[in-house]
């Protein structure tokens, strides 16, 4: 028998689809057209797993409580195995936005399914994995359950003789709990720390006092949560001064530059910029003069940088001065196809992760590419495991790393 | 005319468009209020209409993203909704919007094409293009998509309603009384005016099934005729906002 969820609560939950949600919920044709563009459909097959499969889903629990019938009629209850269900094809997703960018009536999915997840969080249907997330990022600060001071780490792993941690400095480096944490990424963070290092910046890291960005807390839909974790950053970062945050991965960029002011109700006294337009600006004004590499490159676009940050073109002028053979994938951009790394499907479904990477590496072999690229440490983790996994022998790099390799830093 | 349709006629051409128009005000009142009463979104997001009527131009009006993912698909809906304009804009005619004098300087052929034989090309190629579009949804469903009751329930009503407008064109005219020449829904302000009697049972079928989908669309999938409009609108003020 169907277990109802407590009315109150239920309605609260439901309530907070905003205006432009209802609309777009009331607008979804249900025509499937977004289907096959989706990563986690495209590789699966799973019919709860394709957007507009997702959309009648909510549409109907929403109409439970907020439709006419509802209204004429008075509300229908929820049940726990319908939340149960919705959350099976809310983290069966990758949150790329790609659904957004095929729909015919510009349906602005990313933040649909957000809103899915934090109805699924706050009715308590969040999956096992994901809840374990959410509890080690409230406990730790990050959501590798690891302790603050191994934020550094990275740097003494990468022998980086200077690390600073100022009061007060013109540039912060926000080097995000993926590289700083995860081995496959320290290089990452070495080689912007060196780059700014070569260009005398007045610059500093947050150290023990950087927290997660809170992307993860809001991927899990745990807004609440990610509004605490922007107050914290942006305070930290407030008091040292800081004009510029320099960040490397996309997830934090996105966070920051579109999230925070919403979760804040404020713009922060800050600019954010990506690693990329910081490079690029410096390859432009010939600060820095790398030594082409020789080798078919390909860049991969992150979601969250591109289709969801609006950077497109700074990567790609990055690699006019890095590149002499410079590959353009199928999918990019706008479309780019979603490398499987983000939306925290590894943690729901690792599987479904690796399939879609593997899609997505076997477009960089077909090209015949010797290193492929991107700028995000997500995107990063997906390649090195896909490569792993499908023992392929194409070179992964993040863009910085390659930049700092040619210019003699790494 | 014989025994219950003596009395529901008058009442489909007489009465019942006011109950089309009441009921289709209220749904939109009714759907607007649902979603008024929602929270506003978080912050302020800039409105650039230069980007919102881009985006309006090419994802609504030529279906760009649709003929980016699915050239087939593309073609059916653009000739459906061509179909579609085409069929309102014949319709305006009996609203007295245009008349066929208006392109009597282009020749007289081109005026009786446009009042004769276009209309039945277009209501081919409207039924042709829901037929494959039920089937579409058909083959996909349970698959790729999961259609709600109204998502079929307009598809429908919308064909049969073509279907028995066809049907009135193509089968032979019967007489029918002279206060049904016209059908007002809102007098002196919208009133179908009739130029030639019509097939009497396929009129009088075809009269009832566009008011009940006239009612309908306010609360069904069909709203996406309105707010599909402001959706791409926001669509393109956002990469706008985004700088793509």
């Amino acid at each position: 028998m169907a277990s109802k969820l407590e009315a109150g609560k239920t309605r609260e939950a439901l309530g907070r689809f905003t205006r432009r949600q209802l609309l777009e919920l009331d607008t979804c044709a249900h025509c499937a057209l977004c289907t096959e563009k989706c990563p986690a459909y495209a590789e699966s097959k799973v019919p709860n797993y394709a957007p507009g499969v997702r959309s009648s889903k909510t549409a109907r629990l929403v109409n439970k409580q907020f439709g006419l019938w509802a209204r004429l009629l008075g509300p229908r209850p929820v049940t726990a195995e319908e939340v149960s269900d919705l959350a099976e094809s809310a983290f069966n997703c990758t949150l790329c936005g790609r659904c957004m960018e095929t729909c015919p009536f510009g349906l602005q999915t990313h933040e649909l399914w957000t809103r899915v997840r934090e109805l699924v969080y706050a009715l308590g249907g969040t999956l096992p994995n994901v809840r374990m997330l959410d509890e080690m990022l409230e406990e730790n600060q990050n959501p590798y359950g690891l302790d603050a001071d191994m934020r550094l780490d990275w740097a003494d792993y990468t022998d980086l003789e200077e690390v600073p941690e100022k009061d007060r400095a013109e540039v912060a480096y926000f080097v995000g709990c993926t590289t700083a944490f995860k081995g496959a990424n320290h290089e990452v963070a070495y080689s912007i720390a060196s780059i700014l290092n070569q260009l005398g910046e007045d610059w500093t890291l947050l150290g023990e006092d950087e927290w997660c960005c809170g992307s993860p807390l809001l991927l899990a839909g745990n807004e609440e949560g990610a509004r605490e974790f922007a107050e914290h950053n942006v305070e930290a970062l407030e008091a040292r001064g800081v004009k510029t945050v320099i960040t490397g991965c996309a997830g934090c960029f996105r966070v920051f530059k579109w999230e925070y002011p919403k979760l804040l109700g404020r713009s922060p006294r800050f600019r954010i910029i990506h690693a990329v337009e910081y490079l690029r600006d410096k390859l432009a004004s010939g600060e820095l003069k790398p030594e082409p590499f020789r080798g078919k490159v390909a860049y991969h676009d992150p979601c969250e940088l591109s289709r969801l940050g609006g950077v497109i073109d700074a990567p790609r002028e990055v690699l006019k001065y890095l590149v002499g053979d410079y590959i353009e994938l199928p999918e990019h951009g706008m479309d780019v196809r979603c490398c499987g790394g983000g939306g925290l499907l590894q943690a729901a479904n690792n599987d479904l992760r690796l399939a879609i990477v593997k899609r997505r590496l076997g477009q960089a072999a077909a090209l015949g590419a010797e290193v492929l690229t991107s700028a995000c440490p997500a995107c990063k983790l997906a390649f090195v495991d896909g490569v792993r996994a499908s023992e392929s022998d194409i070179e992964v790099l993040d863009i910085m790393e390659l930049a700092a390799r040619q210019l003699g830093l790494l | 005319m014989s025994g219950l349709t003596d009395i529901l006629y008058p009442f489909f051409v007489e009465k019942l468009p006011y109950i089309t128009i009441a009921v289709f005000l209220l749904g939109v009142a009714l759907r607007a209020a649902r979603w008024l009463s929602a929270p506003r979104d978080p912050g302020k997001r800039p409105v650039s209409v230069f980007a919102a009527v881009k985006y309006v131009v090419l994802d609504v009006v030529l279906f760009r993203k649709t003929f980016k993912s699915d050239k087939v698909t593309w073609l059916i809906l653009f000739l459906f909704h061509v179909a579609a304009g085409g069929i309102l804009f014949g319709h305006m005619r009996g609203f007295h919007l245009w008349s066929a004098e208006m392109f009597a300087p282009l020749g007289e052929w081109v005026a009786e094409f446009m009042v004769e034989v276009l209309p039945i090309y277009m209501g081919w190629l409207f039924i042709a293009t829901q037929v494959l579009l039920l089937i579409r949804r058909g083959v996909l469903e349970g698959r790729q998509l999961l259609s709600l009751p109204n998502d079929y329930l307009a598809l429908v009503l919308l064909l049969i309603t073509t279907i028995l407008g066809q049907g009135m064109r193509i089968f032979p005219p019967e007489a029918i009384p002279p206060e049904t020449y016209s059908v007002v829904f809102i007098p002196g302000l919208i009133v179908l005016h009739l130029e030639k009697v019509p097939s009497f049972h396929w009129f009088f079928l075809h009269v009832l099934f566009t008011q009940l989908f006239v009612m309908y669309i306010p609360f069904s999938k069909l709203v996406h005729i309105f707010s599909g409009v402001i959706t791409s609108a926001l669509y393109g003020s956002r990469r706008a906002e985004y700088g793509i």
